[in-house]
């Protein structure tokens, strides 16, 4: 049995040496490769210093050394931070700050666009590409250097299952990223499950469309490790166009699929699908955000030979329901369930009373408790404490659950549905978005009195966000300016696509934006807009 | 620099600018990006992303009266401001 995530590669390793294990951009490594280069990999890091638990970024788009860095970063006892090679160079500067991260392992070009005291804040940097001529900051290794370091084994690091692994960053609501720290059993619960249910096998060809910074990429490589299958990384530009990505899933012979709707939902539109084309593919997962009925029965209907699960779980908990698609309840559904509990994993709604719902049609907030729940925010105990809390439907020992923040309603049949957030997290294209975190962008702008960002729900990517803005007395902005300015501290994803400035934000008794009514007249007005014809 | 194979017809700066302008204040702004060139990348760059690309789609469809197949969106046609419009001239040919 595998306790932590690298015995999943060396057993495959030795199964299979010589069977592609990763490809990408036209290249591939084998098994024995990438178990070799991993152990390189951990043996520079470790000769450079690197000990239990310290964290190394990667920062690089995907390619097959993503993989190779994730596991020999690992394998060093290290702790791995994936980092989203476009986001703004300031917000990959404060996680970078946040967790502490002594090394990256990244490209010349990402380097050097980190700002100065980033660059002298870490102790080393391993280039994939190329070795600059002057470092200017951290001391800059070769990837080449590999080659000096023994291959046949790890260095011997004394880990056990309870130890972190990795740390993912997602949006947080008081305007900075949060890293949520994950271990090797949090991350092994979710994969054993998948294997066993799933049945993956090492006949499995997987694709990974999520960036690596994001949870669902985490099933995508290691269930592939796991089973001895090959994963199919998708780069941005392929996933840029649905026909090249169908022609690729075909080519390829693609079994396995994971992704956000939206991403199936384009394929769909756009690139002619038909079952016999993606004879090979078996399985489709989606997660991240709700499917529309309309688009689902649509697949389904296409594909009539591929099994489709909902996957549901916050990044706190991977993955923790799931729901199979039964093609003959489409028709009369009107709402897609989230499931029920993954093996190894407990869930329960707790109503406005604090009590667990136990009757159909009772609502409350999903909790969760069990082997997949993550320890907490790195560096962030009060968040932590918040969000990962004693469990207090049981006093025998001590023990922590997690709060998702969902609504959610149990059905009769034992399933839950997804109703909507406690808070002001959205989603769109399946990252979660705090629209605090935006606000706190937009009132960085020096002539920004208020501001508020707004999610509209669309049918694809779920929401697109707006914001409304009062500047301070006199002042002018110009929407494109303020843009400009969110793209320096948020992603592109966050940032609003449209700003509506007024004089004034209306204010409810107690003072505070009255966010109910901006949204409600912005959403109203989104749909006059979508109602009216196109102009000739 | 090459202008071999550069037909006149591939110089019409109204169509070009119309396509720029599109770009920019339905795409770029929302992007938090102010400026680009006519032969940029623009996948690259970050300006337009899988939905923005079917944007565009609807821009060159409903505004400038050409169809596109599904298999003519791809990374070449639709890579830069320059790109766009020898497609959009071809079509009207």
């Amino acid at each position: 049995m595998a306790y932590i995530l690298q015995q999943l590669l060396t057993k495959s390793a030795e199964r299979f040496p010589e069977k592609t294990a990763v490809w990408a951009r036209g290249r591939s490594v084998t098994y024995r490769e990438l178990n070799e280069r991993s152990n390189q990999l951990a043996h520079l890091l470790h000769e450079r210093g690197i000990r239990k638990g310290d964290r190394i970024g990667i920062y690089f788009p995907k390619c097959v050394e993503s993989v190779i860095a994730m596991l020999g970063i690992v394998k060093a006892g290290a702790v791995y931070v994936p980092l989203d090679p476009q986001a703004p160079a300031e917000r990959i500067g404060y996680i970078i700050g946040n967790c502490g991260c002594r090394a990256l392992i990244t490209r010349e070009e990402k380097r050097r666009g980190l700002d100065e005291a980033t660059r002298e804040s870490l102790e080393f940097c391993v280039l994939i590409d190329e070795t600059p001529k002057s470092s200017n900051g951290s001391e800059v290794l070769p990837w080449t250097i590999l080659s000096e370091f023994p291959a046949s084994d790890a260095p011997k690091v004394v880990l056990t299952e309870t130890d972190l692994a990795y740390i993912l960053y997602t949006s947080g609501s008081t305007g900075r990223p949060k890293g949520v720290m994950l271990t090797h059993q949090n991350a092994l619960t979710f994969i054993e499950w998948c294997a066993e249910t799933f049945k993956i096998s090492s006949e499995d060809r997987l694709s990974n469309h999520a960036p690596l910074h994001f949870d669902l990429s985490v099933f995508d490589v290691y269930n592939t490790l796991e089973a001895g299958a090959t994963v199919y990384l998708i780069t941005e530009d392929l996933a840029l166009f649905p026909a090249k990505l169908a022609s690729f899933i075909e080519a390829q012979g693609i079994t396995v699929w994971y992704s956000v709707p939206s991403a199936l939902t384009l394929l769909l539109l756009h690139a002619n699908l038909n079952a016999e084309k993606l004879a090979k593919l078996r399985l489709i997962l989606f997660a991240g955000e709700v499917f529309p009925m309309k688009y689902l029965r649509q697949l389904a209907n296409l594909l009539p030979h591929i099994e489709l699960q909902n996957l549901y779980g916050p990044t706190e908990t991977n993955v923790c329901t799931y729901y199979r698609v039964e093609r003959d309840r489409l028709p009369s559904m009107d709402k897609l369930p989230i499931g029920i509990a993954c093996e190894n994993t407990e869930v329960f709604a707790v109503n406005d009373q604090d009590e667990i719902v136990t009757e159909p049609s009772g609502i409350g907030e999903l909790y969760v408790r069990g082997p997949s729940v993550t320890f907490g925010y790195w560096a962030d105990p009060e968040k932590t404490a918040k969000m990962v809390v004693p469990n207090r439907f049981q006093r025998n020992f001590e023990e922590k659950m997690y709060r998702t923040g969902d609504l959610v309603q149990l059905a009769e049949d034992g399933n839950y549905y997804f109703l909507g957030r406690r808070d002001s997290m959205i989603k769109s294209r399946g990252y979660r978005i705090e629209l605090g975190e935006i606000e706190s962008a937009l009132l960085s702008y020096e002539s920004v009195k208020e501001a508020v960002a707004i999610a509209i729900p669309d049918d694809i990517v779920s929401n697109r966000i707006i914001a409304v803005i009062a500047p301070h007395d006199g002042m002018d902005i110009k929407p494109a300016d303020l843009q400009q300015h969110c793209g320096t501290r948020i992603p592109k994803y966050m940032i609003p696509e449209m700003i509506e400035f007024r004089t004034t934000l209306p204010k409810t008794s107690t003072g505070k934006v009255d966010r109910v009514q901006l949204t409600q007249e912005s959403v109203r007005a989104a749909q006059q807009a979508a109602a009216e014809p196109v102009s000739q | 620099m090459s202008t071999v194979n550069q037909t006149p017809a591939t110089q019409s700066p109204a169509l070009k600018d119309q396509i720029r302008e599109f770009i920019m204040e339905n795409l770029a702004h929302a992007k938090g990006i102010t400026s680009f060139t006519d032969d940029e990348n623009l996948m690259e760059s970050g300006v337009v992303d899988s939905l923005g690309i079917f944007r565009i789609v609807s821009f060159l469809e409903e505004e400038l009266h050409v169809r596109i197949s599904d298999e003519e969106i791809n990374a070449e046609t639709l890579q830069s401001v320059n790109s766009i419009e020898k497609l959009v001239l071809s079509k009207k040919k």
